[in-house]
């Protein structure tokens, strides 16, 4: 069998051609070996993303969003298609299929989730439901925030472990988009570019103090 | 009872189904029965919420006060909310049956991005007797207490109001970095906020 190395979406960068999630939706599933595990820990941080990027997208309004959680979503269906497989696979006695048969509940609701983060996208994309939604998302007191950085700020071609942006501001960045190309969960050792643009979410404190920050306005954070 | 208008109940629904999905994700990673409960009592409630909503907005455009696309968006999204306190209450599920979890749901759940942490806070740490709003604490670590156990009692999406006292365990969510900051602060090691 021929081995390929199965990456994990996050953390890197991606290309995003338009409308890639049909291109893999269209493309035959194929079973991969990967670890339960591997399978498990991606489904659960989709579920997470993905859902706050729905949101995002309808709050700011925003197709280009929309199209990112389609794609999540259709990667959610090949996920849990491999992580069935590979839990069959691996049961050989009773004990082993019911413990196996919690992970794939939990794989199942990972999976739901990202169906209805796919709902929420099509009340923008194909109901256009106006105004209102964003009105009343805007309330809440945890919200989305997007923010550019400009070229004067200290955060640039830094790493987010560094400026520790997540600890002094309490917003948790949850994908950048640098021109075409989206990173989804960056983690501590992604550099922040200028002219990204940053989903954050947080209270209205800490983005106030981002968005100084990124705007070059506030040397440093504390 | 004051009454909440559609647009408050909208984001209690959303507030509730992402609180209720890291709750069941946490109740996994801890093997912990009581907070897979509160996942359940949320359900219930969020269902309420939702029933209550559906007849509010019917009434608002019944008096046209709400036009129909709006009436619509407003339902479609809380409907939104709904399916995910389900899919929740799923992964709940798991940790209720009385089957032993699979090692590997714990260690997908630790390995993920965001960490789960749960710290007893000690009697002389700073942050004892402080508000979550005074502390900043979300803020200032970037966790997020997502649940509290004072006693024998449980405290579920705590706000700006609850009050931290000695002994209580906390459970939050956040990058690493946070979470050092905030077992240091729980252990009184650290007064640094």
């Amino acid at each position: 069998m021929k081995e390929k190395k199965r990456r994990s979406v996050f953390g890197i960068l991606q290309r995003t051609p338009k409308e890639k999630w049909k291109k893999e939706e269209f493309s035959e599933i194929e079973y991969e070996p990967t670890s339960v595990k591997e399978l498990l820990t991606e489904m659960k941080d989709i579920s997470e993303l993905v859902i706050d990027l729905a949101y995002s997208a309808v709050m700011f309004d925003n197709e280009d969003i929309a199209e990112e959680v389609k794609y999540l979503d259709v990667r959610m269906d090949k996920l849990n298609y491999d992580i069935r497989m590979t839990a069959m696979m691996a049961a050989r006695t009773k004990e082993d299929a019911e413990q196996l048969a919690g992970i794939l509940q939990v794989a199942e609701a990972a999976e739901t989730i990202s169906n209805t983060a796919d709902d929420i996208v099509k009340l923008l994309t194909r109901e256009k439901t106006g105004p209102i939604l964003p009105k009343i998302l805007k309330k809440a007191d945890e919200q989305l925030f997007r923010v550019n950085v400009s070229k004067e700020s200290n955060a640039c071609n830094k790493k987010i472990g560094n400026l520790k942006i997540e600890s002094e501001t309490g917003m948790r960045i949850i994908a950048i988009r640098r021109g075409d190309l989206w990173i989804y969960n960056p983690n501590s050792e992604t550099e922040i570019k200028s002219e990204d643009w940053l989903i954050t979410r947080g209270t209205d404190d800490g983005y106030k103090e981002l968005r100084e920050f990124l705007h070059g306005k506030l040397e440093v954070l504390d | 009872m004051k009454q909440k208008s559609v647009e408050e109940i909208v984001l209690e629904i959303k507030d509730k189904s992402e609180l209720m999905v890291d709750l069941a994700y946490s109740s996994l990673l801890y093997d912990n029965k009581n907070i897979a409960k509160e996942v359940y009592d949320l359900e219930d409630l969020v269902d309420v919420l939702y029933q209550t909503l559906q007849k509010k907005t019917l009434e608002k455009l019944s008096n046209k006060k709400l036009s129909v696309t709006d009436s619509l968006a407003l339902l479609r999204l809380a409907s939104a909310g709904e399916q995910i306190a389900d899919a929740a209450q799923e992964i709940a599920d798991v940790e209720l049956r009385d089957v032993e979890l699979h090692p590997i749901l714990k260690i997908s759940i630790r390995e993920s991005d965001q960490v789960f942490t749960r710290v007893k806070v000690k009697p002389n740490s700073i942050l004892c007797d402080k508000t979550l709003g005074e502390l900043k604490l979300a803020s200032e670590t970037g966790m997020m207490v997502i649940a509290m156990r004072h006693g024998d009692k449980w405290l579920y999406g705590p706000n700006k109001r609850t009050k931290i006292d000695a002994d209580d365990t906390l459970f939050a969510k956040g990058p690493e970095d946070g979470e050092k900051h905030l077992i240091s602060l729980a252990n009184g090691d650290s007064n640094e906020l």
